[in-house]
């Protein structure tokens, strides 16, 4: 009961404090909007029929990616870089629980990727937004953020360790992008790719959302993977961010200083 | 019992240097620290920069593993029982970092209220007193950005008081504050001692430990090289006799053969604007003038002065030998 | 605020920008890595859409790859000059304000060919891609014009840099806008004729048609319009950059901009 709140409480601050950020708020609407700029002009001309919409969905989930990637990769080096890392550590808190907060904030804040593409597709592309299944669709969008808020927390962990998190990030944003179907499907791949889609959160994202705005599939199904892999990256983030606490008390890695 | 207990605590670091060739270097940072602090003590730690204290403190605090030796804050120790020291201490830095710049001071301690466990029915009133106690009520809904440096280092008590703990850790808190926030901040911390914390404060302003410390132990490169009330090591100089001279260039031969000259304790050099004062601590007294003079052949020597020693004298002395 | 500024700017020099850029830690990652799977992003899309050949795709990111970094650099050096407050005293020397960047260029573009030489591999390696060697020279001249051509636009940016408040922001958008107008991923008449008129007038886009054609099998002199074009737009936009930089020094001495945030 007090974890919960403490991460409702935190994920309600870092969105505020992420939100607050003019610079972080316009490079996650103008990169996707230019993105989707670019899937909407190839999708129209190239020969392969396919809803305007599937485009719009997709590159928001890329945005979704992209601002969870940067987010949370560089999560702990931005806290020990504001002088917070320390602070957060030395609270009785269990430090996953201070950063689960964080990198949910990351991947929320990834929604503005989303209203943008859809907005900038309505707008300029003549878009429809008609769902199938609102519900559903309304469902979707925690599941999916929460997914990948936990993912995010793996990355924030791991990163941390290969200590080069800018480089992590720069280089898992177009394979995921591409592995995870945002816009290609995935029968286009070699069949060792598939395999690695089912352990990213985004590619049960994309289906859970695209197949309740668009019918079809099995949104219910993509929905509770979602919530499944979260709980196994929870599980893997814990241990991961345990390793990460131990091991800076003993190299005296948590303040710049 | 003490309520801080620290015993032989080592703590050394590993860094690589060079880029191609890289080496590991062994930085020792502390090296065997003990220490005790009772229950109410306002206990100082005092030093040159670099000298240990704020790893001392981070070991304290369970944000540093110590190399060896052990520590325990209210019984608990530090490295088995992180969580239980955890919730019992309070942690301040000096300096602008460690807060949330674009939220506002409410939003900040409304979130490390829930880091720190505070109950969600306490944290109103609790916030509220604590933002009279630092004087930020009235600005609490402002964006952190806008705080001057000693609002942003208020904010940090009252962050470290949110959970009411028995035990304050103080790093340099007064550190880049203006001179009347330094004073404000001064008084602040004389309240909390007042009001029954027990409060380990690092500073190496002398006077500041002077003017709040019931004990203070001076460290210096990773040692504790003296330990007393403030009155107790001002006496350890009290006897002597100092004896400034102001030169103009001096080479570190001369001072050696001022250190030689029996009577003397201690050979420091501070840099003037176009001179050098050379303050020699000596035992006697004034007889020795003439000695130290004789030495500094070759040297062109100015006003010539002594008086008795101060408590900066004494921490300059302890300082120089160690 | 500046305290946010610091951290995200700084983690976006290190982003995209060269900064540390030689540690392999860094440079497998950002220069080859990333270079890697935007090719195939795109040529899968293209796969995908039956829009175009991977040829197309292989082609038109191996160029943009060598030019961005030109782009990115340029900014970055001129932003990162302002951020470690080292601008002032760089330009209170005498030196040469355009000998002083355009030196700064020269690793770039030599970072670019590299970072380019290794996308047409992928190409090669990966999909479907071939390149005749006697294409490979007037290729790598095509590949150096637009690395230059990119620079000088990079130069325009850092100018603009000087006077507005975020050039790593600028630069993004710079780098973004040339991969959606410049007919990497696109062909351009996929575009209202507006757009395409812009493109146009950008770099970039005449260096990329022509090394289409030459890595189909057209010869240099199929192709020198083209070349000479790309060039031609990179001194424009070099100049254009150079008077606006001589314009943002002399005016921010007057009113002490040189150096805010």
């Amino acid at each position: 009961m007090r974890a919960l709140r403490l991460i409702l409480t935190g994920w309600r601050f870092h969105v505020k404090s992420l939100t607050l950020s003019a610079f972080f708020l316009l490079t996650s609407a103008i990169q996707p909007i230019l993105f989707a700029t670019m899937a909407y002009f190839m999708f129209r001309a190239g020969s392969t029929e396919q809803s305007l919409l599937y485009v719009a969905l997709g590159s928001g989930l890329m945005g979704i990616w992209s601002s969870t990637l940067f987010g949370s990769g560089g999560a702990i080096s931005w806290q020990r870089w504001q002088g917070t890392l320390e602070v957060s550590i030395a609270a009785p808190a269990p430090f996953v629980l201070v950063l689960i907060p964080i990198t949910l904030a990351t991947a929320t804040i990834g929604l503005y990727s989303l209203t943008a593409t859809l907005l900038w597709g309505k707008l300029f592309f003549g878009v429809p937004f008609d769902l199938e299944h609102p519900l559903l669709f309304l469902l979707s969008i925690p599941a999916t953020i929460v997914g990948l808020g936990m993912l995010g927390l793996v990355l924030a962990a791991s990163f941390v360790l290969y200590r080069n998190a800018n480089a992590m990030s720069n280089l898992l944003e177009f394979p995921v992008w591409l592995v995870t179907g945002l816009l290609v499907p995935l029968s286009l791949f070699p069949g060792w790719v598939e395999p690695i889609s089912w352990v990213l959160a985004p590619t049960w994202g994309v289906r859970a959302i695209r197949d309740a705005a668009l019918g079809g599939g099995d949104p219910v199904g993509a929905i509770l993977m979602s919530l499944g892999l979260a709980v196994v990256y929870l599980g893997i983030g814990t241990v991961l961010i345990g390793y990460f606490e131990r091991l800076a008390r003993e190299r005296a890695t948590l303040s710049l200083t | 019992m003490a309520v801080i207990e620290a015993s032989e605590l080592r703590r050394t670091y590993r860094t690589t240097t060079g880029t191609i060739r890289r080496r590991r270097v062994e930085v020792e940072a502390v090296r065997g620290i003990s220490f005790e602090v009772a229950e109410g003590e306002l206990f100082g730690l005092l030093g040159p920069n670099g000298a240990g204290k704020t790893t001392t403190i981070k070991m304290l605090i369970t944000l540093l593993v110590p190399t060896s030796g052990s520590a325990r804050v209210l019984g608990h120790d530090v490295v088995r029982e992180a969580g239980e020291v955890r919730r019992r201490v309070g942690y301040v830095f000096g300096g602008e970092r460690g807060v949330y710049e674009r939220l506002s001071a409410l939003d900040n301690l409304r979130y490390f209220a829930e880091l720190y466990g505070v109950p969600g029915r306490e944290q109103k009133t609790r916030i509220a007193e604590l933002l009279d106690l630092v004087g930020l009520t009235g600005r609490e809904k402002e964006r952190v950005e806008g705080y001057s440096r000693g609002m942003r280092q208020r904010l940090h008590i009252a962050r470290g008081l949110l959970h009411d703990p028995p035990v304050l850790f103080l790093d340099e808190p007064t550190i880049g504050l203006d001179p009347v926030g330094a004073r404000e901040l001064r008084a602040m911390i004389a309240t909390l001692a007042e009001s029954g914390k027990t409060i380990l404060l690092t500073t190496h302003y002398m006077f500041e430990a002077d003017s709040l410390c019931d004990r203070i132990a001076v460290i210096a490169k990773g040692k504790i090289v003296a330990e007393g009330t403030p009155q107790q090591l001002k006496g350890g100089v009290a006897e002597g006799w100092v004896v400034e001279i102001e030169v103009y260039g001096i080479e570190d031969v001369v001072l050696d053969r001022l250190r030689a000259v029996p009577g003397v304790r201690a050979v420091a050099v501070e840099e003037r604007d176009q001179a050098q004062l050379v303050v020699v601590q000596t035992d006697s007294g004034q007889e020795l003038t003439h000695a130290l003079l004789s030495r500094m052949d070759g040297a062109a020597v100015g006003r010539v002065s002594s008086r008795e020693p101060t408590l900066e004298d004494a921490y300059v002395a302890l300082v120089g030998e160690s | 605020m500046t305290h946010v500024r610091v951290f995200f700017i700084g983690g976006y020099i290190a982003y995209r920008a060269l900064f540390n850029w030689m540690h392999p830690s860094y440079y497998i990652p950002t220069m080859l890595g990333a270079p890697l799977f935007q090719i195939l992003f795109f040529a899968y899309i293209g796969r995908y859409t039956g829009l175009k050949d991977d040829a197309f795709f292989v082609v038109g990111n191996a160029v943009q790859l060598s030019a961005m970094a030109g782009v990115y650099g340029m900014a970055m050096t001129i932003g990162g000059e302002r951020w470690t407050q080292t601008l002032s005293p760089l330009l209170a020397t005498p030196a040469n304000r355009l000998a002083l960047f355009l030196g700064r260029s020269l690793p770039l573009i030599a970072n670019g060919m590299v970072t380019s030489v290794f996308a047409f591999g992928v190409g090669w390696w990966l999909l479907d891609f071939e390149l005749a060697a006697e294409s490979i020279p007037p290729l790598a001249a095509i590949v150096l014009v637009s690395a230059v051509a990119c620079t000088a636009f990079g130069l325009l940016v850092g100018a603009i840099g000087l006077r507005a408040r975020d050039v790593f922001f600028l630069a993004n958008l710079a780098v973004f806008s040339l991969l959606l107008m410049c007919g990497v991923n696109i062909p351009l008449d996929a575009f209202p004729g507006w757009m395409e008129a812009i493109s146009r007038a950008l770099p970039l886009t005449h260096g990329i048609e022509a090394a289409r054609e030459v890595a189909a099998g057209a010869g240099f002199a199929d192709v020198d319009h083209l070349f000479w074009t790309e060039l031609g737009i990179g001194v424009f936009y070099g100049a254009f950059a150079y008077a606006l930089f001589r314009f943002f020094e002399a005016d921010g001495r007057k009113r002490a901009t040189l150096e805010t945030m």
